[in-house]
């Protein structure tokens, strides 16, 4: 590891201070499962290290005026923990309870995993799902902008919006109603525990009285540089009743997608279009359980 | 700033360890404190052999930064045995072969101390869940699996003795 300047501030306002200040050449650490092997391995080598373990206010998991409200710094542990997110959101409850191993879940962090924005970071798929804000503060002032168009953004890394003084403070999403709406995660992986995901499959599905779909969410980890979004498979479902039969008429769609997405990438394409509709199986049946609506069998 | 001073307490004793921002919690148990039952298996977080109970969970100190560990209580394989006598879970693991080249031990044993002071009466769906962050290459984790099994029960017998 190469020598940086290490600051471990307590409050965000502090942090928000030394990043600006660091700016040149910064890096954040939060729970340290990537950036400390980046560190090691030479693959990163910033001049100063802002630690963000310290800062209390980062770690809360609240929900207000209908909203989930998550402090950044909220391990995966916590979250798996947490007796709400289990009750009413199993998209988020599954990708944090099937990440990394145990050890890897005590230390890794929700705002850790969306900051870093990697290919498979699973928590960063599920707050995609399920269309997630992000508070963003830095000395300059505070945004909050939806996760879709953070990931757009070209920042200090590139890979998001986030600039090289800004934090990433919250993440918020609504709080599912569990009679009207469904959320469901399956990853397809090389084991069952420290493996990183090969797909991250994440759907929500809203139906009406009736259990015709009026919102639906489908989004997919490691199948793309970001979590790639079936919005074809959504629009065939909206105004549907939703039933197994007509979940899986938009397998094919999704198997072309994935084929003309990942056209540079023959080696992959052809277990991950493959893989993606077992996946997808596996949520549809999921979802259609939770709502009630049909017991699927196979 | 080359140095830096982590103030911590380390298998239940107040230290203040001088040591350097750019080591790993693992370095500066290793080079520091001569803890040297914390292993360094594969440096990036997938096997678990450089486990060490940090503020009561188990977590791979090869992915914290020695100054994140300010403030922290860490107990590593040393603080389990402080009078140099096995306890429960390594006698457990002694008896029931659950040590092969032994790398992965340390690890293991500290991971199955977590668990066991959390929840004392497992099952073993639950001790091979807690344990699934810790990799053996020898053993093929029958052996470790039972040892904890056998480690609670004893722990428990003597609870209510």
């Amino acid at each position: 590891m190469k020598p940086f300047d290490f600051y471990s501030p307590t409050t965000v306002d502090e942090a928000l201070e030394l990043l600006h200040s660091h700016r040149e050449s910064v890096a954040v650490v939060a729970g340290g499962t990537d950036l400390v092997l980046e560190l090691n391995e030479h693959k990163a080598s910033p001049a100063a290290i802002v630690d963000l373990k310290h800062i209390a206010e980062l770690n809360y998991i609240r929900v207000e005026d209908g909203r989930f409200r998550i402090g950044a710094m909220t391990t995966h542990a916590a979250l798996a923990a947490d007796p709400t997110i289990a009750k009413t959101t199993h998209l988020l409850h599954d990708a944090t309870r099937l990440v990394g191993s145990p050890q890897i879940r005590n230390l890794g962090t929700i705002g850790g995993n969306i900051a870093q924005s990697s290919v498979a970071g699973d928590g960063l798929a599920a707050c995609v799902t399920l269309g997630a804000d992000l508070t963003l503060r830095s000395v300059r002032g505070e945004r909050t902008m939806n996760i879709v168009d953070f990931l757009e953004g070209e920042g200090a890394q590139k890979r998001n919006s986030l600039a090289a003084d800004e934090l990433l403070t919250e993440i918020s999403f609504p709080v599912p109603d569990v009679k009207h709406t469904a959320t469901a995660f399956y990853k397809l992986g090389k084991r069952k525990a420290l493996a990183i995901s090969v797909i991250a499959g994440c759907m929500t599905a809203t139906v009406d009285d009736d259990g015709v779909c009026t919102h639906v969410s489908m989004r997919a980890g490691a199948l793309g540089r970001y979590p790639m979004h079936f919005a074809s498979c959504e629009e065939y479902l909206i105004g549907k009743k939703l039933s197994y039969a007509v979940m899986l008429e938009t397998l094919p769609i999704m198997h072309d997608q994935i084929l003309e997405a990942n056209r540079s990438r023959p080696w992959s394409v052809f277990y991950k279009k493959e893989g993606a509709q077992g996946v997808y199986k596996k949520l549809f049946a999921d979802i259609l359980g939770q709502l009630g609506i049909e017991e699927v069998r196979e | 700033m080359n140095k830096i001073i982590v103030h911590c307490t380390v298998n239940h004793k107040p230290v203040a360890v001088e040591t350097a921002p750019n080591k790993r919690l693992l370095d500066m148990l290793r080079e520091d404190l001569n803890l040297t039952s914390v292993k360094e298996g594969c440096g990036e977080g997938e096997c678990g052999a450089c486990t060490v109970i940090f503020n009561g969970e188990p977590v791979t100190s090869c992915c914290v930064l020695a100054g994140q560990a300010e403030g922290a209580e860490i107990i590593t394989l040393e603080g389990i045995s402080p009078d140099g006598k096995p306890d429960a879970v390594q006698q457990a693991f002694m008896e029931s072969g659950a040590v092969q080249c032994g790398f992965c031990t340390p690890g293991m044993i500290l991971t199955a101390e977590a668990l066991l002071a959390k929840n004392p009466d497992p099952s073993e769906e639950e001790v091979k869940l807690a344990l699934s962050g810790n990799l053996c290459r020898c053993t093929g984790y029958a052996k470790i699996v039972e040892a904890v099994l056998l480690a609670a029960a004893r722990r428990r017998e003597e609870a209510q003795a």
